[in-house]
C-alpha cells in the first residue's frame, strides 16, 4: 500500500513552539520602563519591536498555510484536472 | 455623531448607488440558480464551491466590519500605542485556524456538514451538547448582529448629517441586505463581499492619507507631540496591560475562528488549495487594516486633544469632516469612505444573519422540530426566521449601548466556550460528551457571571478566558475519568472519517 505524504500543521510540534515564542515576543511584557526611546519611524522602541514581531507572525502564518498544509489538495487538483470533481 | 460638512444629498446619492450595486450583485448571484433555494448547502454554502477571490473577500469583509474603523480608532486614541494589540489579535486568528481548519475541511466535505452544529452532533451524538452549543452560538451571533445593526444606524446618520434619521437608515439597509440575501444566499453574500471589501480597503488607505496630511505629513511629529503632552500613551505598558493583551489574543483568536459564519466559510471553500491560499492572504491583512486604523487613532491624539470617552467615540466623524474640507478630491473620497464603512458593516451583518438562519433551518428546525421536512422547506424556515430575528433585534437596537467595544467582548465570552468541544473533538478520540457538556455549561456560567458582576477582567484576564480554562480542564479531566460504554463511543467507520490517510 502506498502511503501518501500528508502535511497537517497540528502534527508538527515545532510550528506551535515557534508560534508561542513569537507571541511572547509580540506582547511587551519583557521591556524595562525605559524602552520608550529612541523613536523609530515614529514608534517608541518597545512598540517598534512589538510591531516587528507582529509582522513576523503574519509572514510566518502565511508561509505555514502555503507550505505546511497539504491533505487532500493533490487528490482534489488531480480530480479537477480530469474534470470529475463536482462538489455540492 | 456631529453634523458632517460633507453630509446631506451627496451622501444619500453615494449610499443609494452602493445599495443598488449590492442589489444587482444579489440578483445576478441568484439568477438561473433553480437549485439554490431547494438545497441547504446550495443556499447556505454557495454549493461548497467558492473560488479564491470570493472566498478571500468574504473572509476579509466578514472579519473586518465597519466597527473595525469606527470603534478601533477611538480605542487607539484613548489607550495609545498599546492598542497595537489590535494588529496581533487579528493576525493570531489565522494561527488558530491552522489548529483545526485543515482537518475540519476534509471531514466537512466527507460528511456534507452545513452548520458547525452538524460537526458537534456527528462527533458527540448528544442532544444536550447539541442544544447547548446551538444556544451559545445563536446567542453570540444574535449579539454580534445586534452590534452591526446599531453601527449601521450610527454610520448612516453620521454620513448624512441626520438627513436620514437613524431608524430609517437602519431599516433601509436591512431591507437591501435581506433582499439580496433572499435572492442569492451565500453566493450573494460572498459576491457582495468582494465589492464591500474593496471599498473598505480603499477607504482605509485614503482616510489614513488624509489623517497624515492633517498632521503635517509626519507620524514622528505626532509621537513627539504625545511624548510631550500625554506620555502615558506611549510608555511601556504596565504588566496588567500585557496580561490583558495575552488574554485578548486567546479570546479573539479562539472566538473569532470558531464563529459559526467563519466555520461555514471553511465548509464553503471550493478546494483545499483555495482555502489555504485565502488564509495565507488573510494573514497579511491586519497590518493594512487594523494597523492603519491604529495610526489614524494615534494621529487623532494630536488633532483632537482632550476628548472624553463619549467624545472620542466620534473621532472618525470628526476627522472625516476635517479631511473632507481639504479639497474636492478628499471631499468625495470621504463620502465614498463613509459609504465603505456602511458597506463593511452590511458585509458582516449579512454573513452573520445567513449563519443565524442556517442554524435555525438546519439545527433548530431540521434536528428538533421537523427532521423530515424537505430541504426547500428548511431553507424557507431559516429565511423567514432570520427576518423575524432581525426585526426583534431592531427593537433592541433602538436603544444602543454606550460604546461599541463593550459588547464586542461580551459576545466572545460565551461563544468561545464551544471551542474545546469543537477542536479537541477533532483529534482526541476519548473526549466524551458528558464532560464536554458540563465544561461548556460551567465555562459559560463562569464567563457570564464574571462579566455581569462587573469582573469583565480579573488582573487583566477576561472572564471568558477564565471560563474557557475551567471548560478545558473539565473536558480533559472528565474524559480521562469517564469510561465510555460501547454504544456511546464512536463507531469504527465513523472514526475513519476523522482519519486522513486512506
Amino acid at each position: 500500500m502506498k502511503t501518501k505524504s500528508v502535511k497537517e500543521p497540528i502534527r508538527k510540534k515545532w510550528i506551535w513552539v515557534l508560534l508561542f515564542i513569537n507571541t511572547l515576543l509580540i506582547v511587551p511584557w519583557y521591556f524595562p520602563k525605559s524602552a520608550v526611546e529612541p523613536f523609530i519611524f515614529g514608534f517608541p522602541l518597545w512598540a517598534f519591536v512589538s510591531t516587528f514581531f507582529t509582522l513576523v507572525l503574519g509572514a510566518y502564518l502565511s508561509w505555514l498555510c502555503l507550505s505546511q498544509w497539504n491533505i487532500v489538495e493533490d487528490e482534489e487538483e488531480n480530480a479537477k484536472g480530469k474534470g470529475d470533481v463536482n462538489h455540492g | 455623531m456631529d453634523k458632517l460638512v460633507f453630509a446631506g444629498m451627496d451622501g444619500i446619492i453615494i449610499l443609494s448607488i452602493f445599495a443598488i450595486i449590492m442589489l444587482v450583485i444579489g440578483y445576478f448571484s441568484g439568477k438561473g440558480q433553480t437549485n439554490l433555494h431547494h438545497s441547504l448547502s446550495g443556499y447556505y454554502l454557495a454549493g461548497r464551491n467558492l473560488g479564491f477571490i470570493a472566498l478571500f473577500f468574504t473572509l476579509y469583509a466578514t472579519q473586518y466590519s465597519g466597527n473595525t474603523i469606527v470603534g478601533y480608532a477611538p480605542t487607539g486614541y484613548r489607550t495609545g500605542f498599546s492598542w497595537l494589540q489590535s494588529i496581533s489579535f487579528m493576525t493570531i486568528i489565522i494561527g488558530i485556524y491552522l489548529l483545526f481548519a485543515p482537518r475540519l475541511y476534509v471531514v466537512s466535505k466527507r460528511r456534507k456538514f452545513v452548520t458547525p452544529t452538524d460537526w458537534l452532533e456527528f462527533r458527540f451524538k448528544s442532544k444536550a451538547v447539541t442544544l447547548l452549543s446551538i444556544f451559545l452560538m445563536l446567542w453570540g451571533l444574535g449579539n454580534y448582529l445586534l452590534e452591526q445593526l446599531v453601527a449601521i444606524g450610527q454610520a448612516v446618520a453620521g454620513m448624512t448629517g441626520g438627513t436620514i434619521p437613524y431608524e430609517i437608515a437602519v431599516v433601509a439597509f436591512v431591507l437591501v441586505m435581506l433582499t439580496y440575501e433572499w435572492m442569492g444566499g451565500m453566493k450573494a453574500v460572498a459576491f457582495t463581499d468582494v465589492m464591500q471589501g474593496l471599498v473598505l480597503m480603499v477607504g482605509v488607505f485614503v482616510f489614513l492619507a488624509g489623517a497624515l496630511y492633517l498632521v503635517g505629513g509626519s507620524f514622528s511629529d505626532v509621537t513627539r507631540y504625545i511624548a510631550d503632552n500625554e506620555p502615558a500613551k506611549l510608555g511601556v505598558p504596565k504588566m496588567e496591560v500585557s496580561v490583558n493583551w495575552f488574554s485578548m489574543l486567546v479570546l479573539v483568536g479562539l472566538g473569532a475562528s470558531i464563529y459559526p459564519h467563519a466555520v461555514q466559510r471553511i465548509y464553503s471553500a471550493e478546494s483545499e488549495r483555495t482555502l489555504k491560499k485565502s488564509f495565507a492572504r488573510m494573514a497579511w491583512m491586519p497590518p493594512i487594516t487594523t494597523g492603519l486604523v491604529f495610526v489614524v487613532g494615534i494621529c487623532g491624539i494630536m488633532l483632537f486633544p482632550g476628548l472624553d470617552t463619549a467624545g472620542s467615540e466620534q473621532l472618525v466623524g470628526l476627522m472625516a469632516n476635517k479631511i473632507a474640507a481639504i479639497n474636492g478630491f478628499y471631499y468625495w473620497m470621504m463620502i465614498i469612505f463613509f459609504g465603505g464603512i456602511v458597506a463593511a458593516i452590511i458585509s458582516t451583518a449579512d454573513s452573520v444573519l445567513l449563519s443565524f438562519s442556517s442554524m435555525l433551518s438546519n439545527d433548530v428546525y431540521g434536528k428538533f422540530v421537523n427532521p423530515n421536512a424537505s430541504e426547500h422547506r428548511k431553507v424557507m424556515v431559516g429565511k423567514i426566521g432570520g427576518i423575524i430575528a432581525i426585526f426583534f433585534l431592531l427593537m433592541i437596537a433602538w436603544n444602543p449601548p454606550g460604546t461599541l467595544y463593550q459588547i464586542f467582548v461580551l459576545k466572545f465570552e460565551l461563544l468561545v466556550q464551544v471551542f474545546p468541544a469543537f477542536v479537541l473533538g477533532l483529534y482526541w478520540k476519548r473526549l466524551a460528551a458528558k464532560p464536554v457538556f458540563w465544561g461548556m455549561l460551567i465555562g459559560a456560567v463562569v464567563a457570564g457571571l464574571l462579566t455581569l458582576t462587573g469582573y469583565k477582567t480579573v488582573f487583566g484576564i477576561h472572564g471568558g478566558v477564565i471560563g474557557l480554562t475551567a471548560n478545558f480542564i473539565i473536558c480533559v479531566v472528565g474524559s480521562m475519568l469517564v469510561t465510555v460504554s460501547a454504544d456511546e463511543s464512536l463507531k469504527k467507520e465513523e472514526m475513519a472519517v476523522l482519519e486522513l490517510e486512506a
